[in-house]
């Protein structure tokens, strides 16, 4: 295995020439996010006639990944959120000169003393899934009310009734690309919502894009401390995120408690609460079904990258079977029903 | 007598759950193992069934045809329909009941899409027997989440 240390120690010193005596140590490999290598560390360094000791995570683009997507986007979310008060690790550096650590990269904070749910786990929080799903849907409504120009999130925008187009469009590519198989179900998910096009978004919004348990750290006292894996976030219709983070994957024992927290009636308040933005409910069930689709074109993407031999990390062979399997299984439900509600 | 694949495979899989996994020093390293095992338990489920899935998908689609082809207005197509109808699986490799399960769903795609804009008075009906049948198929395909015990 590659040794990472002393080369991100040497990459350290440059970026901080006032520091002396730059060392790294305890270079652990985690699984944090599909689509960049994440590494735990801890940096120590002499400054100003003080020792400095500070644990960092480094997140590292792969060869290939589960989601292609740029390091620069989720490092600014980080940047654009954290003055705000958003738990979001503080970001530190961003790297795209090769010579450091072969492939770009980007170092942030690393938030100690917490963990991530598993999405797979019906039952992910135990007895703090209240206390962390009041705020998982608040801090989602605070994302929502953000304008993206105050905070600095500068992204391609986008007309407030093509938000639902540009995205399709886009998981459309991705299963055009890289399905390994004829996928009848994904196809009637795209021909029924371009049929059937939501209402142009209220709000054009920072959307995170993969808001959801798992991707959120939290302390044994429930409290959550950092939002990760900002790596597919834009600007958009804010209904997107909540259709995702009520996707009936994530926690899927627990439907009526979307993501295993609270009862979904109160998720959408607080979430309206807290972003002073009403819920469409077309509008949702539209990002509902769009945000199935997504998901499956994800897991068709990482079928690929692990069936080319791209990329032979297990969660993708894992997420194509049991994922794609899943949301085949979601869309079915959801789209024959809403058939036979045409057809009557 | 000797153990099934499926056997097989499932004893693995609490092996590497219970006795590997927790002698793994590294947190991505164990991360890994799991991922691995869950997939080693997803395979055992795959393994007796496979083949029947795939057989009877095919069965599935091409009853399907055989109604459909008598009905589209669209005489291409609907030959198309009924010629693949009469096609049978020869050989009950997985890989083989692949290439003839992606055939006809890349028919059957071609087929909704034309009923779903369909006027005629058959198409809600045909259009309903399509949809019970894609739900019933990922159905059949359901994997169940592997638990320790």
């Amino acid at each position: 295995m590659e040794d990472l240390a002393p080369r991100f120690a040497a990459y350290l010193a440059h970026r901080m020439p006032q520091a002396s005596n730059v060392e790294v140590a305890g270079v652990s490999r985690i699984h944090g996010g599909a689509s960049r290598e994440t590494f735990r560390l801890s940096a120590t360094w002499k400054e100003g006639g003080r020792d400095v000791a500070r644990p960092l995570v480094l997140r590292r683009d792969p060869v290939a990944s589960l989601i292609e997507t740029e390091r620069d986007l989720e490092y600014n979310a980080y940047r654009a959120f954290h003055p705000t008060g958003l738990p979001v690790p503080e970001p530190l550096f961003l790297e795209t000169e090769l010579k450091w650590l072969d492939r770009p990269f980007f170092v942030m904070e690393q938030i100690v003393g917490c963990a991530a749910g598993s999405p797979f786990n019906p039952d992910p929080y135990g007895p703090l899934a209240e206390k962390i799903g009041r705020q998982f849907w608040t801090h989602l409504g605070r994302i929502a009310a953000a304008e993206p120009k105050d905070i600095g999130f500068e992204m391609e925008a986008v007309a407030p009734g093509e938000c639902w187009k540009r995205e399709l469009d886009k998981w459309e590519k991705v299963i055009d690309e890289d399905e390994l198989s004829p996928q009848p179900i994904a196809r009637a998910a795209i021909r029924w919502l371009r049929r059937n096009p939501p209402p142009p978004a209220q709000k054009l919004s920072v959307v995170h894009g993969d808001y959801r348990t798992g991707n959120f750290l939290f302390n044994e006292e429930g409290d959550i401390k950092a939002i990760l894996d900002w790596e597919m976030c834009h600007l958009g219709d804010p209904l997107e995120d909540i259709a995702w983070a009520a996707d009936p994957l994530w926690a899927f024992a627990t439907p009526d408690r979307p993501g295993g927290m609270i009862p979904r009636a109160e998720a959408l308040h607080l979430w309206q609460e807290a972003s002073g933005l009403k819920i469409d409910p077309v509008g949702l069930r539209w990002w509902e079904i769009f945000n199935s689709l997504k998901g499956l074109a994800i897991w068709i993407s990482a079928g690929k990258e692990y069936h080319t031999g791209a990329n032979r990390d297990p969660i993708l062979a894992l997420s194509s079977w049991y994922c794609t399997d899943m949301h085949d299984r979601i869309l079915a439900g959801r789209l024959s029903a809403l058939a036979k509600e045409e057809r009557a | 007598m000797k153990p099934e694949v499926d056997t097989a495979l499932s004893g693995f899989f609490v092996t590497l759950m219970t006795e590997i996994a927790p002698q793994l020093g590294g947190e991505y390293s164990t991360g890994s193992v799991g991922l691995i095992g869950m997939s080693i338990a997803m395979a055992a489920q795959e393994y007796d069934r496979a083949a029947d899935i795939r057989f009877r998908e095919n069965e599935g689609m091409r009853a399907l045809f055989a109604e459909a082809g008598k009905l589209v207005e669209d005489k291409a197509l609907a030959k198309r329909l009924l010629d693949a109808a009469t096609t049978k699986d020869t050989s009950l490799k997985v890989s083989a009941l692949n290439v003839s399960n992606d055939a006809l769903k890349t028919l059957l795609i071609e087929l909704q899409t034309s009923v779903e804009t369909s006027k005629s008075s058959w198409a809600p009906a045909l259009d309903e027997k399509i949809w019970a049948f894609l739900v019933d198929a990922m159905e059949g395909r359901r994997l169940v989440f592997p638990a320790l015990g």
